[in-house]
This record gives C-alpha cells, sequence and structure tokens, in this order.
C-alpha cells in the first residue's frame, strides 16, 4: 500500500511541477513583438479553417482576419460615420456618360503592391476579364451580364463599355463590407485555375502585409510595409500607428472578457452581457462611455419580417395590427435593456438617415393615418413621444440619461408606432376576427390564430432577442406564438417556409450614402417569389406598384442626383404605409475597447470613423490610433 | 482455419457492412436537413453587407450547384460520392469552396490527435488504476476522498469544468495561456522550442479533458472491482497471503479490465468527431469546430468527411478489439 501512495504522490508531485513549468513565459504576443506596438483585434467570423487561403475573389474566402482591412483595398469605400464615399483606389467619383452605358474610373498615383509593382489601371482591366470568364468567381456573374467591354484609355483610367444602362455599376466595386478589389495582375496573370490558387503568401495593396499565420486559424499577424506611404491609405491619411495588427479569435464572448481584461485583446465585438460585466474595468470603454454604451450608427435595423406570400400577413389590416399592439418601450426594454434607437422606417435610425430622411418625414410622420376612424377622426399612428418614454425607462433602471431632447431623440430615435391594442382590435374586427372567452383571438374561420416566429439560434444576436420580445407583445395581445429557433433559419426564410422571421425587415442600407436604390429594389414585383422558390428578393415576398414605379424612377437617374432622396422618401412612405415588415430599432452594436495600450478609438464623442474592426473601413482607423507608452 | 472461416471473415465482412451502411446515412442524412449549401455561400457573401444583383445571383447560384455536384437526382451524386471515395477524396468542401475536405481534415487532425489520444489514454489509465484501487482498498481514507471528488466531479458539465478550469488557471492565476495552439508570431517548424510550446498550451485543456475523464473511468473501474470484491478467487488469495497489490492489480483490476477496454476502444474512436466544447472554450484547433461550422454551412462534404472518418475508426476500434479480447481474458475462446 505505502507504494501506492507513493506513486500518487509521485504523480501529483509532477502535475504540480508541470504546473509550475507552464507559469514560465507566456505571453501571448512572441518576443519579437513588442505588445506596445501591436494592436490586437477580434475576428468576427471565428476561427478560419483554411487559415493561407487568400484569395478573396472565390466564394468560400474568410476577409475579415486581414484581408479586407490590411491587404486589400476598393475603389471607393463606404464611410457610415460621417455619410460620405470615400475615394480610395479611384482618385475620383465614377464618371458616368449621359445614357449611364459607360462608366470611366480615374485612379490614383504612386500606388504599390507590397512586392514593389506599381498599381496601375492594368490590374482593373485585368481583374474585370478574369472575373468575367470565370463562373463561380465572385462578381463573374455581375461582370457577365453588364460588361461589354473594359479597356484602359492611359495607365490611370480604366473605361467600362456596359451592355445595358446602369447608373449603379460602380456600387460592384463600392466597399460595404464587400464588392469586387482588385487583383495584382503580375501575381495573377499565369495562374491557370483562379479558384483553386491560394494567393499564399499574399501580395498586399494596404498598408500591411502578413508576416505570420496560426496554421490552427486562430490568428493572423499584420506588419506594417516599409513603403506604407505608397499606398491609398498612406495618401490620404499618412502612416497607420500600430507597427502590428494582431487578428486573434479567442473564442466565444466570456473569454474575450478575459482576454481583455489580461490586456491580450484591445478591440472586440461583445454581447450586451458580457459588455455590462466589463464595464467595471477601468481601462474599458465602450463606443458610447455611459449608458445606452452601443454603437448606434450601424447601418442596418432590426425588426420582424412577415411572410406576405402567407395568410393573414397578406391583409395589410393584419399587419398593421400586428404593429399597434407592440409598446416599443417594452420591446426594447427587454430585448437589450432600453440601448437602441427606435426607427418607424424602413431605413437605419443612424445619425446621417436621421438627417437625411427621419428629419425631412418628420411633418409626413405626424400626420399619416390610417384608413380607420377613431373617435369619428382618421387615426394617427405615429407616436413622437416613444423615445422620451424610454429614456424614462432607462432612468428608471437607474442609468444617467441626458435631460436634454435633442440628445435622447438622438440616443434613442426618434419616434415610433402608438401602442394602441384597441386600434389594432378594431383593424382585425373588420376582417372578421373575434376574441374567445378568454381573451385569445380567433381567425375569420373561428380557428386560434396561431403564429410561428422563426429565429436564428443565438442567444446574443439581437434578432434572436427582439424577437422573444416581440413574441411577448404579441402574446399579450391575445395571439398564440410559437417561437422556432434553429441554426438554418435563413434557408428556411429564403424558401419561404416561415411565417414571421427576425430577418432584417429591409435590406441594408449604404449608410454612407443617401440612395435607397438598394433597399427598396428587394421590393420589386421582378424579385418576388412564390413559396418553396428561393427569395432573390426581400424575404417577406411582398410588393406594390407605387413602389415598382419609384425603383424604376430611381434606375433611370445618377447616384448622386439630388432627386433620389426625394424618391427614396416616397418609398419609405409606400413602406411604411403597407408595412410587410416591422422595423424596431437599429442594429446594437457592442464593442469593448481597452485602452491599455491604444487610446482616441472612434467613440461616440469622435467618431471620425466607423468603430467596428471586422469593417473594411478600419484600415481608416489605424493612423488615428494614438498609442498610451505603456510597455 | 475455423478461426479464419468462423471468426475474422464474419467479423471483417460485419466491418464492411457498418462501413457502407454509415456512409450511406452519412451521404443522405445532411440531405434531409433544411439548408441549402449554395444559399449558405451566398449569404455568406451578401449577409453583412456585400451588394449582389438580384440577376447576378440567380446566374451564380446555378454556376455554384454546377462546381458544388449538386446538380442531378440524389442517386448520381450518390454514385459520384462513392467513386469518390475509393480515391480518398472526399470532394471539394463548399463552406471554404474549393479546398478539397481532405486538405481541411489534415489541417485540424494532427491537434484533435494530440491533444485527444494522449488526454484519453491518461484518463483511461489514470480513472482505471485509482477507480480499481479505491475499490479495492474502499475502507481507506485517502479511497473516500477520491471516491467523493470523482462523485462531485462527474456530473458537472464538461463546459462549466472547463470554463471554470480556464477562469481559475488562465484568468485569476494567470498560469496558462487562454487560447490557441502555440505562442502568436511563432514560425510553425518542428523544432524542440515549438513542441514545449505546443505542450504548454496544450496542457489546460488536457488538464480539463483528463479531469473529467479520470472522473468517469474512476467511477465505473470502482463499481466493477466492488462487484468482484466478493469473488471467491479474490477471498481465497487473501486468505492465502498474497499481498494486498498483487490482488489488487492481477486479480480484481485485470478481471474488470474487459469492459473498460471496449469502452477505451470506442473513446479512440469518437476522437475523429472533435471535442467541440474543448476547442471553443480554449479556442484551441481541431475536428470539433470544423465538424460544427460545416453542419452550420450545409457543408455536406466536409460533415461526410469527419463522419466517415469517425465511423471507420470506432469500426475499426471494434474489430481490433473482438480480434484481441483472447490476449486480454484467456476465457476467450475462437476455435
Amino acid at each position: 500500500m505505502k507504494r501506492v501512495t507513493r506513486h500518487v504522490g509521485t504523480l501529483l508531485l509532477l502535475l504540480s511541477l508541470i504546473l509550475i513549468a507552464s507559469s514560465i513565459a507566456f505571453a501571448q504576443i512572441g518576443p519579437d513583438i513588442p505588445r506596445e506596438e501591436t494592436l490586437i483585434v477580434d475576428i468576427l467570423s471565428g476561427r478560419i479553417p483554411n487559415p493561407k487561403r487568400f484569395n478573396a475573389w472565390a466564394p468560400g474566402t474568410n476577409n475579415d482576419a486581414g484581408i479586407q482591412q490590411c491587404m486589400l483595398d476598393p475603389l471607393w469605400c463606404v464611410e457610415y460615420a460621417q455619410g460620405e464615399i470615400l475615394n480610395v483606389l479611384a482618385k475620383s467619383p465614377p464618371i458616368y456618360n449621359e445614357d449611364h452605358t459607360q462608366m470611366k474610373v480615374e485612379l490614383r498615383e504612386g500606388i504599390y503592391w507590397s512586392d514593389g509593382v506599381q498599381f496601375t489601371a492594368d490590374d482593373v482591366v485585368f481583374t474585370v476579364e478574369k472575373l468575367k470568364v470565370n463562373p463561380g468567381m465572385n462578381y463573374s456573374a455581375e461582370f457577365d451580364l453588364g460588361v461589354e467591354k473594359v479597356y484602359k484609355t492611359d495607365d490611370y483610367t480604366v473605361v467600362f463599355e456596359l451592355k445595358n444602362p446602369n447608373t449603379r455599376f460602380h456600387t460592384y466595386f463600392l466597399d460595404r463590407w464587400g464588392c469586387c478589389r482588385i487583383m495584382a495582375k503580375h501575381v495573377w496573370e499565369d495562374v491557370e485555375d483562379p479558384m483553386t490558387f491560394d494567393a499564399y503568401p499574399p501580395v498586399s495593396i494596404g498598408q500591411y502585409v502578413l508576416k505570420e499565420v496560426d496554421p490552427g486559424g486562430y490568428w493572423f499577424l499584420w506588419e506594417r510595409r516599409e513603403d506604407w506611404e505608397r499606398t491609398a491609405v498612406g495618401q490620404m491619411y499618412g502612416k497607420s500607428r500600430p507597427k502590428y495588427v494582431l487578428f486573434h479569435y479567442y473564442g466565444p464572448p466570456e473569454k474575450k472578457v478575459m482576454a481583455q481584461a489580461r490586456h491580450e485583446l484591445d478591440m472586440c465585438d461583445l454581447t450586451m452581457e458580457t459588455l455590462q460585466a466589463s464595464l467595471d474595468r477601468p481601462d474599458f470603454r465602450t463606443y458610447r462611455r455611459d449608458y445606452p454604451w452601443i454603437v448606434n450608427i450601424d447601418p442596418c435595423i432590426t425588426g420582424i419580417t412577415l411572410n406576405t406570400a402567407r395568410e393573414p400577413f397578406d391583409n395589410r389590416d393584419v399587419r398593421w395590427a400586428l404593429v399597434l399592439c407592440m409598446d416599443i418601450v417594452d420591446v426594447m426594454a427587454m430585448a437589450f435593456d432600453g440601448a437602441g434607437a427606435m426607427g418607424a422606417l424602413h431605413v437605419p435610425p443612424t445619425p446621417v438617415y436621421l438627417d437625411w430622411y427621419y428629419t425631412p418625414m418628420e411633418g409626413w410622420l405626424h400626420e399619416f393615418a390610417l384608413d380607420i376612424e377613431i373617435d369619428g377622426k382618421p387615426f394617427k399612428p405615429y407616436d413622437p413621444g416613444a423615445s422620451q418614454r424610454l429614456a424614462d425607462y432607462a432612468k428608471g433602471r437607474g442609468y444617467a440619461v441626458p435631460d436634454d431632447p435633442a440628445q435622447v431623440r438622438e440616443i434613442f430615435g426618434y419616434g415610433w408606432w402608438k401602442y394602441a391594442p384597441e386600434v389594432a382590435g378594431k383593424l382585425l374586427e373588420r376582417n372578421g376576427y373575434t376574441k374567445d372567452k378568454s381573451g385569445k383571438w380567433l381567425m375569420p374561420d373561428g380557428k386560434p390564430w396561431k403564429i410561428t416566429l422563426t429565429s436564428n439560434a443565438n442567444p446574443s444576436h439581437p434578432g434572436y432577442k427582439n424577437v422573444f420580445a416581440v413574441a411577448q407583445q404579441w402574446r399579450r395581445f391575445g395571439i398564440e406564438i410559437e417561437v422556432a429557433t434553429s441554426e438554418q433559419a435563413g434557408t428556411l426564410s429564403t424558401y419561404g417556409q416561415v411565417e414571421a422571421s427576425n430577418n432584417w425587415p429591409a435590406y441594408e442600407p449604404w449608410g454612407g450614402h443617401p440612395d435607397l436604390h438598394r433597399t427598396l429594389r428587394m421590393w420589386h414585383s421582378k424579385y418576388v417569389k412564390p413559396i418553396g422558390e428561393v427569395a432573390v428578393g426581400h424575404h417577406s415576398r411582398w410588393s406594390h406598384p407605387e413602389l415598382d414605379a419609384i425603383i424604376d424612377e430611381m434606375e433611370k437617374i445618377g447616384f448622386d442626383d439630388p432627386k433620389l432622396m426625394e424618391l427614396g422618401m416616397e418609398g419609405l412612405k409606400v413602406a411604411a404605409r403597407e408595412m410587410p415588415s416591422i422595423p424596431t430599432f437599429s442594429y446594437p452594436g457592442v464593442v469593448g475597447w481597452d485602452e491599455t495600450y491604444w487610446t482616441n478609438y472612434p467613440g461616440a464623442e469622435n467618431p471620425y470613423q466607423q468603430p467596428y474592426q471586422h469593417w473594411p473601413n478600419f484600415k481608416f482607423m489605424l493612423p488615428f490610433l494614438e498609442p498610451t507608452g505603456k510597455k | 482455419m475455423p478461426f479464419l472461416k468462423k471468426y475474422l471473415l464474419p467479423r471483417i465482412v460485419q466491418y464492411l457492412v457498418v462501413i457502407l451502411i454509415g456512409a450511406t446515412l452519412i451521404f443522405f442524412v445532411p440531405r434531409l436537413m433544411p439548408v441549402d449549401p449554395v444559399q449558405q455561400t451566398l449569404e455568406k457573401i451578401t449577409i453583412q453587407g456585400a451588394f449582389l444583383d438580384p440577376d447576378a445571383i440567380e446566374q451564380m447560384r446555378a454556376t455554384l450547384q454546377d462546381l458544388y455536384g449538386l446538380k442531378g437526382g440524389l442517386g448520381a451524386q450518390y454514385l459520384t460520392f462513392w467513386k469518390r471515395l475509393f480515391k480518398g477524396d472526399f470532394g471539394p468542401s463548399f463552406a471554404q469552396f474549393p479546398t478539397p475536405v481532405m486538405t481541411l481534415i489534415k489541417t485540424s487532425l494532427p491537434w484533435t490527435l494530440g491533444l485527444l489520444v494522449t488526454s484519453t489514454l491518461l484518463s483511461w489509465l489514470l480513472g482505471n488504476i485509482l477507480g480499481g484501487l479505491a475499490a479495492y482498498y474502499h475502507e481507506r481514507k485517502w479511497a473516500s476522498v477520491l471516491e467523493s471528488i470523482a462523485m462531485v466531479m462527474r456530473p458537472i458539465h464538461y463546459y462549466i469544468v472547463a470554463l471554470g478550469l480556464l477562469m481559475l488557471l488562465g484568468y485569476a492565476i494567470p498560469l496558462f495561456p487562454i487560447s490557441g495552439g502555440f505562442s502568436i508570431g511563432r514560425k510553425f517548424i518542428l523544432t524542440w522550442d515549438v513542441m514545449l510550446d505546443i505542450l504548454k498550451h496544450a496542457l489546460l485543456p488536457a488538464l480539463s479533458l483528463v479531469i473529467v475523464g479520470t472522473c468517469t473511468w474512476f467511477m465505473t473501474m470502482r463499481l466493477l472491482v466492488s462487484n468482484l470484491m466478493a469473488e471467491d478467487y479474490i477471498v481465497y488469495a487473501q486468505v492465502a497471503g498474497v499481498p494486498d497489490g498483487e490482488i489488487a492489480f492481477k486479480y480484481a483490476i485485470r478481471n474488470a479490465l474487459l469492459p473498460q477496454v471496449t469502452g477505451l476502444a470506442l473513446s479512440l474512436g469518437q476522437i475523429f468527431g472533435g471535442a467541440l466544447i474543448t476547442e471553443t472554450v480554449f479556442a484551441y484547433p481541431g475536428l470539433g469546430t470544423l465538424l460544427y461550422s460545416s453542419i452550420n454551412a450545409g457543408d455536406y462534404n466536409l460533415m461526410m468527411g469527419i463522419t466517415l472518418l469517425s465511423v471507420i475508426a470506432i469500426a475499426t476500434g471494434v474489430l481490433i478489439m473482438d480480434l484481441v479480447y483472447p490476449l486480454l481474458d484467456p476465457r476467450i475462446r475462437y476455435d
């Protein structure tokens, strides 16, 4: 027995020794990579299973571990914090001929690839021609359908001859978390099969080159180029401050909190719960330093999409009844503890869209009436006081909320639709709906009204939280609601196999440009498909002749025509009146920044740039970050 | 010859049939899921903002269906699947198109094998030895302590154990790195330094697996040996004055080992499915996260590749165990 005890003791001693030995030298950055010169950021897509693949033009490649932020540049880029389009590799906006069958692009001069070869019009021409003849590559179909001919007139001017008039052809090159970026001709011209080519090690046109990559796919280390001034970012904003940028996926949000607490992660996306867990740390900050903390400039709106190809969602009265039985304050309180900006229109209430659409349409919103009379007057559903009610809720929770009504409107949105369950009831009753003894709604055929709300299966996703909050409102109103969560919610919705879902209620707009063609076009009748077929347009499978006419008109006028906003407002009015989907609040981006090594992040007090590390625009933030000097 | 005819041949036929049925199920089951790999690819491109023309989407959809090999009926796809399989090719991954499935598996497999083979064997050895001893010396204090620890640890969900360990030894007492397979910035060349670095990164994930695994094996072994304690041959050996250690190892533990060896074979086979929670919690590379992402993305080929590997490994493990039983237990004869 003594021998056994001795063996166990030896084993424990060995384990202890291993533990002690393992405590030595556990710096996450290698010895040649000084922490104070390195910015460490999260990878939104997570682990990249094929880490040595840098072919950004093939459909399966993940771009957010540095490809789109450090390695490649677009011709133009959407900047949604300031609401502008940046000329990146192009030196000016696109120049169309009168009938929009030709587009000329003037390129920036003095730009070099990281291997020393100059960037010229040849690269752009080569990219388009290469992709066009290789089906399955990204943008191959677009160029095949749209480009008759592409050629250069000199080393810095490219001309596209289009097959048909297209006022927005340049948007294929306009980066908004993705676009057709430019290939290095000298790298790709001898490649036989561009689909299988890994492009490793990558040649970069951005300010960084790949230094090292984790074969397991969890981190990618990029180093600033010696010739950083010979890049578009160098010409636009100067030198990026971090010498190294490390894209590192730590795993689930709780791991990111740990990594930030160890100062091993500077920028990341969090959940509301993990953000609140980090608030006490002195070096931690969020987009807005105080409540509601979240990013309110994300160009995307959350909400509920109704499948109008299915009964009873083909009935406008029913759709509006579902809006009026919701108290938006309750919804936002339950979904996100009130942290968000409510949006009544099918466009996100970000500061730029507030200026472009919400402010000019406020008068219309106040006067807009449904075709139902209450107390002998047309019912006006807009509630401009909803954002103040939300602010009051937040105050009640003990959060510091500004008293200035202008600030309240900027933080919480301008207003939403009234909570008017009695009007909702009248809308239903005039369509044959009745209530049973227990207060549950019955359909016109006398059967109980049941709705299945389909959601993705990610509990920290705003859409997931939203769907449960809305379900509670509809249940309270007397509808039987079942929430079905599935990893395949997107596919189910694409094929119309859902009644209502948390898919975005409107296709995301550009964010940095007032053109709403991108959003409204998805409701054009030519894209509406029957249930069972893939929805290439919006998943609400709804269209309206008035909106068709507006979209057709938009397509005839240029991207910067002042009439576009007018048409956009008309389109939004049709969408609000018909309510094919229910917008709720702007996408509440939850970011966490550690200020131990770096400061001057683009927070709410100084939104010089969009705030995410996974957007391609991240490259424009890097010259403005400030090292703290901590070693 | 009777061994070959009566035992080996039927078992090899059974082995091949299991793999055939497994492969067929693996081919058809993913296709019953409400997921469209082409749609997943298109969504991946568009979901975060890139604009694709709706007209172009239809053209691209048709092209991708062709490239993915999803055109034509299920029968034709099934035949192609077998043709590929005989060449050791699972086809291209859809989510990482056109990277071959085998390339992705080869990238992740060494991490999974390194971590899970070691931790499975270690926990099996520890659990069985400690469990057997604790049962044999059940009246000793240390045996009660070990049993109490195992009883408390075993029902706790692995995720909680892993996260707890990580918080304790990665955050509160930062002894271990909290993620990855080796240090950032290092070149992945097989030198002693890199090997040591890999070992250091594997320690915490391995420790979590060993703790939970040991407790599980401990409890079953303890139960098995407890049942043997009243057997005549144990009592006789004790009465005859055979040393306790010898009785414990040669009489009790060895006789209780047979089901545990079967369990080990199955556990080693399951390794090829990866350790999803371990990989997620410790951000450790491996097949688990690869399989999980392939299911979400509707990546039929990658799903088939990983699961078929698992089926073959488990079937092979069981076949080998069937063949080596006589060596472990002389009572089993095949003639």
